[in-house]
């Protein structure tokens, strides 16, 4: 038999097998599919964690409000401070009207009440981002106090406890969602073998006979594995798709909130590389669980 | 096409075939007879390679299937048609399933498996019956779709075990002559049947087994 035509029979066969076990595939991929929509969710908030800790430690900042009067003398000075401490990466002016401005961006229920104040409550200030890992510096305590100390200083607003918290959470989510991963695949694989397993033992009596009239074996076993990698394909492909649904509502309901809490928590989707990390972990499953299930003391 | 050199073939010590030797010549047509238990089943299973002997030779096809690996064991019965005695259907596939099932893995177009499967159903007298699963077909119907897989695929020996065991004298006249008309195309057939009716009928070469062993082997009888 022409390899083509091979391929196209072990296709035609796992495929009407599946169809014939309708519920058991259902209920196979059903399974597959919450196993990988838990693993996707992990992966999904991971990879969100890691993009806010990624922006907090690129953007870590140190906010010094100005007292009202306060001098280019003075704002230049704190920026010399800030500078010579070394753990400076750079210094951007914030005046009250861009600071408004902002809120308005952030708060957008709030934008008009804002607006319609008489003055301008916002006050200046310098917002002194930070070095790579500056943060965790043991002279970073020493520059706050010198800025707070500065006499243009109305106000220095700095939570390095919260960024070490963060980092800490997303170090955590990130291996529980990987030994997660780990166990849910196993467990799709696990769940497909058992189904082919069964289907195999349900049709014991068929695949005697298909010997009997001389089915070459890979035609006997080959559909169970080429079926269980169908499962889950399938599996990964309904799990992504109910990721990127429940992303889309997301992306729907948040968006219309008063503050747009997506494109202020800057959500995002699986990148394509996770998304296909996804869908080949149910392949890799669903390969697993139908090479298991064949094993000759399964299939004779 | 068949050899058998002093093959015996036991089960847990008791002896189901001893010492049987005949040989087959390719394009005969020969009967095999026997009463119950005499080990007709038993010889066709080897011949097909369901069984291995336990002692002796056994060609068939130029193969030598008792020393035969197990690999090579799906292309020797690739090569025959075999209508088995509990007919041996797919039960989760319909009539045209059971009998383009051969053709599949034999690498024929879809279109090529459709045509040589309704004509073969068709002389059969199964047509009709396509789209039927076997457990809604009545015995004689499931035993004229063995015996249509076993055909489809234009094999070079065909075997039947009782082929006509739940067909009326009519169908089973049919069947015999069905036989014929292959075995005239060339194809080597070994029919097993205790039908005296049937083989005198036919007259046609016929081995006796009892209790194992041959009785008669070379008693050919009037064309």
């Amino acid at each position: 038999m022409r390899a083509g035509v091979a391929l196209a029979t072990l296709l035609d066969e796992a495929v009407s097998g599946l169809v014939r076990a309708r519920r058991m595939t259902v209920i196979s991929v059903l399974v597959i599919a919450v196993s990988l929509l838990l693993v996707g969710t992990f992966l999904l908030a991971a990879e969100n964690l890691r993009g806010l800790s990624e922006t907090v430690r690129g953007e870590t900042a140190v906010t010094v409000f100005l007292r009202p009067g306060a001098t280019d003398a003075d704002r230049a000075e704190i920026s010399r401070i800030a500078r010579d401490s070394r753990l400076a990466a750079r210094v951007t002016h914030v005046t009250p009207d861009e600071a408004r401005a902002r809120f308005s961006a952030w708060f957008r229920s709030l934008a008009a009440a804002a607006a319609s104040l008489p003055t301008n409550p916002f006050p200046e200030s310098l917002e002194i981002v930070l070095a790579p890992d500056a943060a965790a510096s043991a002279a970073l305590p020493g520059l706050l106090a010198n800025l707070a100390g500065h006499r243009a200083a109305e106000e220095v607003q700095f939570d390095v406890e919260w960024v070490r918290r963060l980092r800490g959470a997303v170090g955590v989510a990130r291996a529980a969602g990987g030994a997660l991963a780990v166990v849910l695949v196993l467990g799709a694989a696990f769940t497909i073998a058992n189904v082919v397993r069964l289907t195999i033992l349900l049709h014991r009596e068929e695949i005697d006979i298909l010997r009997l009239v001389g089915a070459p074996e890979f035609l006997i076993r080959g559909p169970f594995v080429v079926g269980g990698l169908l499962q889950g394909l399938l599996g990964g492909l309904i799990a992504l798709g109910l990721l990127g649904g429940a992303y889309r509502a997301l992306l729907f309901w948040g968006g219309r909130a008063p503050e747009n809490l997506v494109a202020l928590l800057g959500i995002r989707f699986l990148p394509p590389v996770s998304a296909a990390l996804l869908v080949g972990g149910g392949v890799a499953a669903g390969l697993l669980g139908g090479l298991i299930a064949v094993r000759r003391r399964n299939v004779g | 096409m068949i050899e058998f050199y002093r093959v015996t073939k036991e089960y847990h010590g008791r002896r189901v075939l001893r010492d049987v030797s005949f040989q087959v010549r390719k394009g005969e047509f020969l009967f095999l007879t026997g009463p119950s238990g005499a080990g007709k089943t038993t010889l066709l299973k080897l011949i097909y390679r369901a069984e291995r002997p336990t002692d002796g030779q056994l060609i068939v096809n130029g193969m030598n299937v008792s020393a035969m690996r197990l690999s090579r064991v799906p292309s020797l019965r690739r090569s025959m048609g075999v209508v088995f005695q509990d007919y041996k259907l797919l039960p989760s596939r319909t009539v045209l399933e059971n009998v383009t099932y051969v053709l599949k893995y034999l690498g024929e177009a879809p279109s090529e498996r459709r045509r040589r499967a309704y004509q073969v159903l068709r002389m059969l007298e199964l047509h009709h019956r396509m789209s039927a699963y076997p457990e809604e077909l009545s015995g004689g119907e499931q035993q004229r779709v063995a015996l249509a897989r076993a055909l489809v695929n234009d094999p070079s020996l065909l075997i039947a075990d009782e082929p006509t065991g739940n067909l009326d004298h009519r169908l089973a006249l049919e069947v015999m002559k069905l036989f014929a008309d292959v075995n005239v195309r060339g194809t080597t057939v070994l029919v097993a049947t205790h039908d005296q009716d049937l083989i005198r009928r036919a007259g046609r070469r016929c081995l006796t087994l009892e209790r194992g062993q041959l009785l008669e082997g070379l008693s050919e009888g009037s064309a």
